[in-house]
Parts: structure tokens; sequence; C-alpha cells
């Protein structure tokens, strides 16, 4: 009898007080937390429609074309098949490589009409094109006008202070180039020079260099630029080849990219030089995608956030408020246990926490649905959709619960909602690491337990991020239920302890 | 009987360093009984305890044998209009206290009713749809007398019920708490003039400092209060001759000489010869140093109760 009318007591205080708990000036952000989601999926939508449009115009094809595309087919081929698309971007990019006609290292220089002269003078001005300063040389040659014999074989040679003893400059006239490094004339000198004696007065009609590669080196250490000159006196200099170098080609690729979407695919074609090197394909709008993307939404951002900020304003204002506006007496002068007033205040938050987060959860949900293909809804209905639609509000709710008790008994204790609120998001971030027996202290735990998709945790997040982020080992969901409520009941027992021995002392409260 | 008075038994209530009210024994019969005191004595820490808005600190309370602490039967037979004024942002006169009305598991019909009766009686039908937030003082005073009776209390405690009301609403209030008084009701009011209330009530406790300073029918309180004899320390240079003239006033019923023979403390029946006797002995060459009324809450409840009234 007595309990009966406590409960309809209880029951009275609720729909009295749930006009604070859904109007309080106070929690009004509560709604902007609870709907933010759902705008944020309503405006991607709204994104995904405008590219949807823009695609459809100018860059429409069929599915039947675009799975004909072979990877190798040209550019022009393709466009003549499936029709021009606006999305045709093109640009070439130019890298500066060696000349690919050139014989690796040899160079070969003309000396037309042909030159006499006994001294011939290879200067290096630039001994590479890379970093590195030293010259190397294997083989100097100089031919007549006939190109048959090598006049400078084996004849006497000077030239710049050596790398070592056995890499002096005699190594360059020595006819070889196969014996390693101890087969060529190196230099650490600036500006080096190497100086032949022909015996006497010779026409010189070519010259032929053997450069640091033609030896077996890394074509990186090629003589950069040089010149030779020819003398008789070694006075009088007369320059037959002029500054010169391995050469360097710009070589210039061509690249198109064409994009193409057949109302659901959008394909992007990568052609080099004229060729499909590469072909994306991307739905326009992913519904297993969204999916995941929704249940890191909602984890990360609903249950960890907007749940419990949302409750934090709601819950710590039931009795908070009503202190700060000096009215908190009134209900303590009703014909009502302290207990009671504190299940109907209860009551009312939590009817209009779960009623503002609930329809929030499902805002967000029918929003994403929106965006996709009837029939691809109606399929994930018949599959996992209702029982996903009933974890994700079941979470929500029990959200509103189990935080709901923590704040509403926060607000009987303390006076400044700052402090419970970051003890407690600290505790609920920290808590994977925490043993077992603390995790199930945590309402974030047994949350996690319910959402009926894994977040996407990604791969490459920091390893600390991941592990505050992961879920702790799950709890079956009837499980997670149950130690949710028995968390909660601690924690109202907790409160009404502490309802209590409240007393009103509104002087001091502000 | 006891089971029909209001019983406060050696109760003492402090707020952390400060004194509420110290070892109160009272035994309250129905009628209207006034706590007159000044500001800050205590007044509301009574009711307050009356009603298990605080809790004492040590003692018990007894409001017709139900004890502060349970409300669920307090508060069916109690009615506090507190001095707080403040009421919900949201609310009319009228909506505010049928909703009030609602936990004492009324119908809506009949909550509503109620109120309507409760909101005749103090005289607000007129401003019933209005919020109270747009009252005016002496509304907002009446609002909350309203609500404090709308279910008809056997125990109405009223803390300062007649702070701000015209004469006119002043005495028809007065007549209500006869009318309830009559029937067998307890009126417990507050007040900080003794004559705003010393005609209409059965009984009043005089409070200072958190105690009780006298307590019982009005007539003995004020005798109780003149007759108090009052103590004074007299710092002078001759301090036996000025014994010797004091004593033979006949008011003065006890004098002590200091030891530093500087001073005396002096026990009169009669504070208002007392100082006439001093300044006789002053104009006739004796030089008093300084007067100080060495027992203080009285002296200063006297001032104020009587001085002021006058
Ligand atoms: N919440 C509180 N915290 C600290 N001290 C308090 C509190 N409430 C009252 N007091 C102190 O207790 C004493 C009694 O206060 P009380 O409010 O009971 O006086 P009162 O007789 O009602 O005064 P008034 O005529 O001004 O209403 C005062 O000294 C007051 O300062
Ligand atoms: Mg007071």
């Amino acid at each position: 009898m007595d309990r009966q009318r406590r409960v309809k007591q209880a029951w009275t205080i609720a729909r009295i007080e749930l006009r604070r708990a859904f109007f309080s000036r106070r929690a009004f952000w509560v709604y902007g937390l609870a709907l933010f989601p759902a705008v944020i999926f309503f405006f991607y939508n709204l994104s995904i429609q405008i590219r949807r449009s823009s695609l459809q115009s100018g860059s429409l094809t069929t599915p039947a074309l675009i799975d004909s595309i072979r990877i190798g087919e040209r550019d022009e081929d393709i466009l003549a098949r499936l029709g021009k698309t606006k999305r045709d971007y093109r640009w070439q990019s130019n890298i500066r490589v060696r000349d690919k006609e050139e014989k690796s290292g040899i160079t070969t220089h003309k000396i037309d009409p042909a030159y006499e002269a006994r001294y011939v003078r290879l200067n290096i001005m630039v001994p590479t094109c890379s970093s590195d300063r030293t010259t190397r040389i294997y083989e100097f040659e100089v031919y007549g006008p006939d190109g048959a014999t090598n006049l400078a074989l084996h004849r006497p040679v000077t030239g710049s202070t050596p790398c070592s003893a056995d890499e002096g400059p005699e190594k360059a006239v020595n006819g070889s180039v196969a014996g390693g490094i101890k087969d060529r004339w190196c230099s650490h000198e600036p500006r080096s020079y190497l100086q032949v004696d022909l015996g006497e007065p010779r026409p010189i009609g070519s010259i032929v260099i053997r450069h640091a590669s033609a030896g077996g080196e890394s074509a990186e250490f090629d003589t950069c630029r040089f010149s030779v000159q020819a003398t008789n006196d070694n006075k009088i200099f007369a320059t037959v080849v002029g500054a010169t170098g391995t050469r360097l080609v710009e070589e210039i690729t061509w690249h198109r990219n064409l994009v193409y979407f057949d109302g659901r695919r959008e394909v992007r074609l990568s052609f080099t030089d004229g060729r499909l090197t590469a072909k994306n394909e991307k739905l326009l709008v992913d519904f297993e995608e969204d999916r995941k993307v929704f249940a890191g939404v909602f984890q990360f951002f609903y249950l960890r956030l907007a749940i419990f900020f949302g409750c934090l304003g709601i819950f710590m204002n039931l009795f908070r408020g009503e202190m700060l506006d000096k009215t908190l007496h009134f209900w303590f002068l009703a014909p009502a246990r302290r207990e009671v007033l504190l299940a109907g205040k209860y009551g009312a938050g939590l009817i209009a926490s779960s009623v503002i987060f609930a329809f929030g959860t499902l805002a967000c949900i029918a929003v994403l649905l929106s965006g996709h293909s009837s029939a691809e809804v109606q399929q994930y209905w018949q599959s996992a959709g209702s029982a996903h639609l009933f974890w994700y509000t079941a979470a929500a709710v029990l959200g509103c619960i189990g935080y709901g008790s923590v704040f509403v008994a926060a607000g009987l204790l303390l006076r400044n909602p700052i402090i419970p609120a970051a003890v407690l998001l600290a505790w609920e971030s920290v808590n994977g690491f925490l043993p077992a027996l603390l995790q199930k202290l945590s309402i974030l735990y047994y949350l996690q337990s319910l959402c009926p998709v894994p977040a996407p945790v990604d791969g490459d997040m920091p390893a600390l991020l991941r592990l505050l982020l992961a879920p702790a080992a799950p709890a079956s969901k009837a499980g997670a239920v149950i130690g949710l409520l028995a968390v909660t009941a601690v924690v109202l027992w907790l409160a009404a302890l502490a309802i209590r021995r409240i007393q009103i002392s509104y002087s001091t409260e502000a | 009987m006891t089971s029909l008075s209001v019983v406060f038994d050696e109760v003492s209530k402090f707020y952390g360093e400060v004194l509420g009210v110290n070892r109160v024994s009272m035994n309250i019969p129905p009628g209207i009984t006034s706590l007159v005191g000044p500001n800050g004595s205590g007044k509301t820490t009574l009711m307050n305890l009356m009603t298990g808005l605080i809790h004492a600190d040590a003692g018990t309370i007894l409001m017709r044998g139900i004890s502060p602490r349970d409300p669920e039967k307090l508060m069916r037979i109690t009615g506090y209009a507190t001095q707080y004024d403040a009421a919900p942002r949201w609310a009319t006169g009228f909506s505010f206290i049928t909703t009030g009305l609602l936990l004492f598991g009324y119908s809506r019909s009949e909550a509503e009713q109620q109120a309507w009766k409760a909101l005749e009686q103090v005289g607000l039908t007129d401003a019933a749809h209005r919020k109270v937030a747009a009252y005016s003082k002496g509304m907002r005073q009446r609002v909350r007398l309203a609500q404090a009776i709308a279910h008809d209390p056997e125990i109405i405690l009223l803390d300062e019920p007649l702070n701000g009301l015209d004469p006119l609403v002043r005495a028809g209030t007065i007549e209500l708490f006869r009318t309830w008084a009559n029937r067998g009701r307890h009126v417990i009011l507050s007040s900080h003039v003794l004559q705003e209330v010393d005609l209409i009530s059965d009984q009043v406790i005089l409070i200072a400092n958190g105690m009780i300073v006298a307590e019982g029918k009005i007539r003995d309180v004020r005798e109780e209060i003149q007759e108090h004899p009052s103590q004074f320390i007299v710092r002078c240079d001759d301090a036996s001759r000025v014994a010797s003239l004091l004593f033979d006033e006949d008011h003065v019923t006890e004098i002590r000489l200091n030891e530093d023979r500087l001073g005396l403390l002096v026990m009169t029946r009669d504070r208002e010869r007392f100082s006439r006797s001093i300044g006789r002995i002053a104009t006739n060459g004796h030089v008093i140093d300084s007067i100080i009324p060495a027992d203080e809450n009285v002296d200063a409840l006297y001032e104020y109760l009587i001085g002021e009234g006058k």
C-alpha cells in the first residue's frame, strides 16, 4: 500500500520535473550534442549528392563500358569508346637523365677538320655531376682522321697528382679499362688535367674518353664537364673540344587522368605516355564503409562525449539547479521520502535523456540510411539492420541510465560539476589499462560491449591513442546489461544515502 | 498531551563554527506562538529544524510526536512558509500551489480546487494566473502563505509572515491566524518586532544569540524583561564613594567593588532610574570614566524590542 503510494508519488515528481529536464536553459546544449552526428551525416549526404550530380553531368557512362576497360589501352581508344568526360586532367613530368643514345660512360668527340699537334690535354672542369669531387678517367684515346690507331696508346703522359701511386695518368693510356679501379687515372685535385705527348705533331681527327661507368663504376661518377686542348709548344693551346660533358637529356612523361561514373562507381583511369597504367574503382556511396564510420562516431563521440556530457548537463542540474535557484526546499517540504524524491528526479532525467539520445541515435541512423539505395537498405534491414538499431538505441539508453546515476549522485555530493566530470572522464579513458576488476566499475566498459559493430581502430594510429580507444575485453551482451545495472544500483544507493543528509543552506551555496 | 505539542529537548545546531541555536528546550502547545528575536538570533534555524530542512547536531525534536526526519508523515500535517523568496521560473501562483498539492496524492481537479481555496484565503485570486516571478514582494509573501496552508496542515510554520504586508492585508492575515488557532492548530510565526505580535499571540518566545531568553504568555514576558536585573560595570576614580552613593538608591540590588578600587559592578532592577542616578552622581563632581552593560544578551534584546518600539 505504502509502496504503491510512493511509486505514484515518484511518478508525480518525475512528471513535474520533466519540464526542468527537457527545457532547462542550463541544459539546452544537450540537444546540440545529441543531434550533432545526424547533422554531420546530413551534410555528408548532401556533399555526396552534389558530387553525384556533378559526375552525372559530363562523366556518365555505363557499367558495361567501364568493365570493358583494360590496362595498357590507349587513352584515345578509351575516349572514343566511352565518350568524352569533363574530368580530363593532363600534365607532364620532366626528369633529367643521361642520354640513352650514348654508350655507357664513353664520349666521342669529332674534330673536323683535323688539327695537327704534338700534345693533347684533357682539362677537367667539373669531375662529376654529383657531389663527388674526384676525377676518374679510364682511358683517353686520340685518333687520326682515319680513326684507325690510338695515337695516345702507351705514350708518355703527365697529369695532376693521382689519388694513389697506382692510379697515375699512365693508366689512362694503357689501352685497357677492364682492370677495375686500378685501371684508371684518378685525382682529387680541383680542375685537374691530363696531357699526352704524341712524340711529334700528328693530325687529330677524333678523341674518345672512357669515363667512370666504362670501367664499371656508377654512372654518377662520369665526368660532368671537361674540354680538350692541343698544343705544339706547350705555350699556345687550341681548344679542340669545347666545354662538354657526358650528355644529360630531359625525359618527358605524359600523364593523363580520366574520370568516369556509371551511377554507382567512380572510376579513375591513369595513363602514362598514352597507355592505361591504373584503374581505380571507388563506390560513390559505400554502405559498408558508412556503417563502420557510424560505429566509430557512435563509440568515440556519442558514448564517450555526447551522452557523457549530456547526462552531466541534465542530471547534475536536477538538484544543483534547484539549489542555485533556491527552490530545493519546496521538494523537501513535500510529504515524500527523500529517496522518493531522488527516484522521481532521476526518473525525469532518465526519460528526458533517453528520449533525447535515443532520438539522436535514430535520427543519425535514419540520415545515414537515407543516403543509400532502397534496395541496399532493405537488404540490410532484413539481415542485421533491426538488431543493430536495437542495440545502438539500447546502448544510448543504458548510457543515460549509467551516467545519469553517476551525475545525479555527483550533483548531490559536490558543488562544482567540473571536478566530477574531469575525474570520471579520466577514469573512463584509462579504463583499458585497469585491472579486470576495476574495469567493471566503468560505464563505458559495458556500453562498448553492447555496440553491435566494432569501431574501426586504425592500424596507423599512435599506440597510446589506440590503447585509449580500443575497447577493453568485451563482456557478453547480457553480462554487460546486468553489470551496468548493478553499477547503477550501487551508485543510486550512495545517492540515496547522500540525499538523506542534505540540508538546505542556500547562503553558502552560491 | 505531549503528542499534541511541538517539543524541543536540548537541541543544538551549529553551522560549522557558527552557532545556530544552543541547547534549546521548549514545549509549544497549539495556538499562536511567536518566535521573537533580532536578526540572526536563530528564528529561521528553529523553524528549519522543525521541518527537517536542516538537521540538529544534538537533542531531539518531536512535532506532535513525529520526527522531522520523517517528511512523509510530518509534511502531511505541516505547512511551512519559508523566508526564501524564490519560486520556480515556470510557476504561476495557481500552478505553483496546484503542483505542490499533487504530491499529496490529490487528483488534479481536487488539487486545483484546494489551490483556489488557499488563494482565496490570502486574497490572491486576481493574480492567480500570473507568473510568481512577476509578483510584488507582498504578493510573493502571500503566495508562500497560501502554499503552506493549501493542504490544511495542523502545524503552520510562518517565517516573518507579516513582513512587507500593507495594513489591510496584515489585519486579514492575522485574522486567519486566529481562525486556525481556534481550530486547535499550531500557528508558529517569527518576527523581530515584539509590538507586531504581542497582541495576537497566545505565547511569545524571545530568542537572542541562539538561546531562549524568555518564554510564556505575553504579559509574563514583558514583566520578565522589565524586571530582569541588569548589570553594569562602572569605571571611576573613587569607586567606593560612588558605590555608597548608589547603594542609597532602592533600584540597586547589589554592588560589588573591584579589587583595584577603580570600578564596580552594579546590579539594578530599573535601567532608566539607574542611568538617572549615574547622571546625578556625575553632575555632583564625581568622574565616571565609562559605563559598560555587563549582560549583553538581554540588554541588547531589551533595547531592540522595547526601545525601538517606543
Ligand atoms: N547556512 C548557514 N551557514 C552559516 N551560518 C548560518 C547559516 N544559516 C544561519 N546561520 C547563522 O545562524 C545564526 C542564526 O541564523 P537565523 O537565520 O536562524 O536567524 P534569524 O533569527 O532567522 O534571523 P533573521 O531575522 O535575519 O531572519 C546566525 O548567526 C546566522 O549567521
Ligand atoms: Mg530568519
